[in-house]
């Protein structure tokens, strides 16, 4: 357990954060980040053999450097995988290449260039009224009953059913992606076994394939959607976009779309329901949900970490680290830095620095979905607190998903309480 | 080097010389001036980096085009026939003395 209060028994406060620090355990992360931020800006973690990075000001400079740090482990599996695994893929022809994420300059200057002509804020505004439409008939659904589920009545599938809106897709079963992703996220950031792993390697290649299929059926007939943009912006030329770039853009998408969105809802949520006032403040006035949602991302971050691998040797935190090291920079500590957030554990949709947070990253690999996701988030909690003013926990008793980056409560049962 | 001038919203005046061929989003960042938030740093996704530059500069440069100015629609401070995406503006003699007004929101 990441218990502070284990910490006055050891004498270094550096060996004593290896010591507890649970990676994949979220319960208790916050109570433990804040019990070390300021003493232990860095520390090892032994059983990933990666270096977390805890203070704001290091995390900052570190996400933009493309020069000294590179993105390439991003999306690596924390263990690697077995040989049967690779060997699976391959014979399936799971191509999936890094081309955004886990990729660095000059190749993700040039794919970025093609992809945030369609990943930019105007477009996603253009979907606003489709999307509230979306969680609008989810919320008929759920009207009428004492106790529901949001995870499962709206948040679960609604981030899924806006990526399909940008990929075109109107004839595919929402629950099914959710799971692919659930798979790769276990896959990458998860401590999976070896069982697991082939199984999981299989339902991937089949993830890619659908992938494919879809990427093919575009390049054939052309709709209003981001891969047939990406093939007009390709015009055919290799030196623009590969078709393999665009089907691993498409596959990125597919799983960078929903997951942490799915996440975001959940967490911001739960805060809102902890906190009835301040649930209370949206329902007397809607304008406040844009800064809430802000708020929620940075006191409940759904990224709590992200990683990054040195190029050169270079001292972080008075640590001197060689090429080559793993960092994981915390994401979750960095939102809740007292040098950056007056009174950083106290959740306040009104603190006027709100959106100063890190959950989108920062610099060139800053999340290009952030203005959509931002308007999903606005939209939920416009909707609901219109429809369901006076919801509240049905019981807190959360349950987080057990991966290293991602933090997100997998139920969130309340009573909507309608008037009847 | 090409002499530049920021006016805050409230005013205040900076004044710093920028090496030609960045772009002046990039200028301002590493000047530590604030309000250009440039979130996608420099990609034209968020209209994060907006700002108005003054008619005799604009005269030479050039008003904002295509998908840039597609893109001023959606700054959070309203548009004017001076805005520019600061990402999309690259030193240049042509800005020496240019007075850069910085919008009061970004998001």
């Amino acid at each position: 357990m990441n218990d502070p209060a284990n910490r006055a028994a050891s004498g270094c406060p550096m060996s004593a954060a290896s010591r507890q620090f649970e990676p994949f355990e979220h319960r208790g992360m916050y109570d433990f980040l804040a019990s070390i931020r300021e003493d232990v800006p860095i520390f090892h973690a032994e059983q990933i053999d990666y270096w977390v990075v805890t203070q704001r000001d290091d995390i900052e400079a570190i996400m933009p450097d493309s020069e000294r740090f590179s993105a390439a482990i991003a999306t690596q599996p924390i263990f690697p995988w077995p040989e049967t695994v690779g060997a699976l893929l391959k014979d399936r022809d799971f191509t999936n290449e890094a081309v955004q994420v886990a990729c660095d300059p000059p190749r993700h200057t040039r794919v970025k260039g093609s992809a945030t002509k369609f990943l930019n804020i105007r477009q996603f505004m253009g979907y606003e009224d489709r999307l509230r439409d979306l969680v609008r008939g989810y919320i008929e659904k759920m009207k009428g009953q004492e106790t529901v589920d949001l995870v499962e009545a709206i948040t679960y599938e609604f981030p899924a059913q806006v990526v399909f809106l940008l990929l075109g897709v109107t004839d595919f079963d929402p629950r099914k992606i959710k799971a692919w992703g659930d798979l790769r996220l276990h896959m990458i950031w998860g401590n999976p076994d070896e069982h697991d792993l082939v199984q999981g390697a299989s339902d991937l290649a089949d993830f890619w394939d659908y992938t494919v299929e879809l990427v093919k059926a575009r390049k054939h007939a052309p709709q209003d959607d981001y891969p047939s943009l990406l093939f007009e912006i390709r015009d055919g030329d290799d030196e623009i976009l590969t078709e393999n770039e665009i089907r691993s853009l498409v596959f990125g998408l597919l799983l960078a779309g929903h997951e942490t969105t799915t996440n975001a809802a959940g967490n911001i949520i739960l805060e809102l329901m902890r906190h009835p006032d301040q649930w209370k403040a949206i329902v007397e006035d809607p304008g406040l949900a844009k800064n809430a949602v802000e708020e929620g991302l940075r006191y409940a971050s759904s990224v709590v970490a992200w990683r990054r691998q040195t190029k050169e040797p270079v001292t972080i935190g008075g640590v001197d680290l060689p090429a080559g090291a793993n960092l994981l920079l915390s994401l979750a500590s960095a939102n809740r830095d007292p040098a950056k957030f007056d009174a950083p554990d106290t959740f306040d949709i009104t603190r006027s620095n709100a959106r100063e947070h890190m959950a989108f990253g920062k610099g060139l690999h800053h999340c290009l979905g952030a203005p959509l996701a931002r308007l999903e988030l606005r939209i939920l909690l416009e909707e609901l607190s219109a429809a369901f003013p006076r919801m509240e926990l049905a019981e807190d008793n959360m349950v987080f998903t057990r991966t290293l980056s991602f933090r997100g409560p997998s139920r969130l049962p309340v009573r909507l309480n309608e008037d009847r | 080097m090409v002499q530049l001038h920021f006016i805050q919203p409230d005013g205040t005046r900076t004044s710093i010389e920028a090496e030609p061929g960045r772009s002046v989003m990039e200028v301002v960042q590493s000047n530590g001036i604030a309000g250009i938030v440039a979130e996608c740093g420099g990609s034209m996704a968020c209209a994060t980096c907006h700002a108005f530059i003054d008619e005799a500069t604009i005269e030479k440069i050039g008003r904002s085009s295509d998908m840039e100015d597609e893109m001023l629609d959606f700054a959070a401070t309203p548009r004017r026939d001076n805005s520019r995406l600061t990402c999309q503006v690259t030193v240049t003699d042509a800005l020496e003395g240019a007075e850069i007004e910085i919008p009061a929101e970004q998001h």
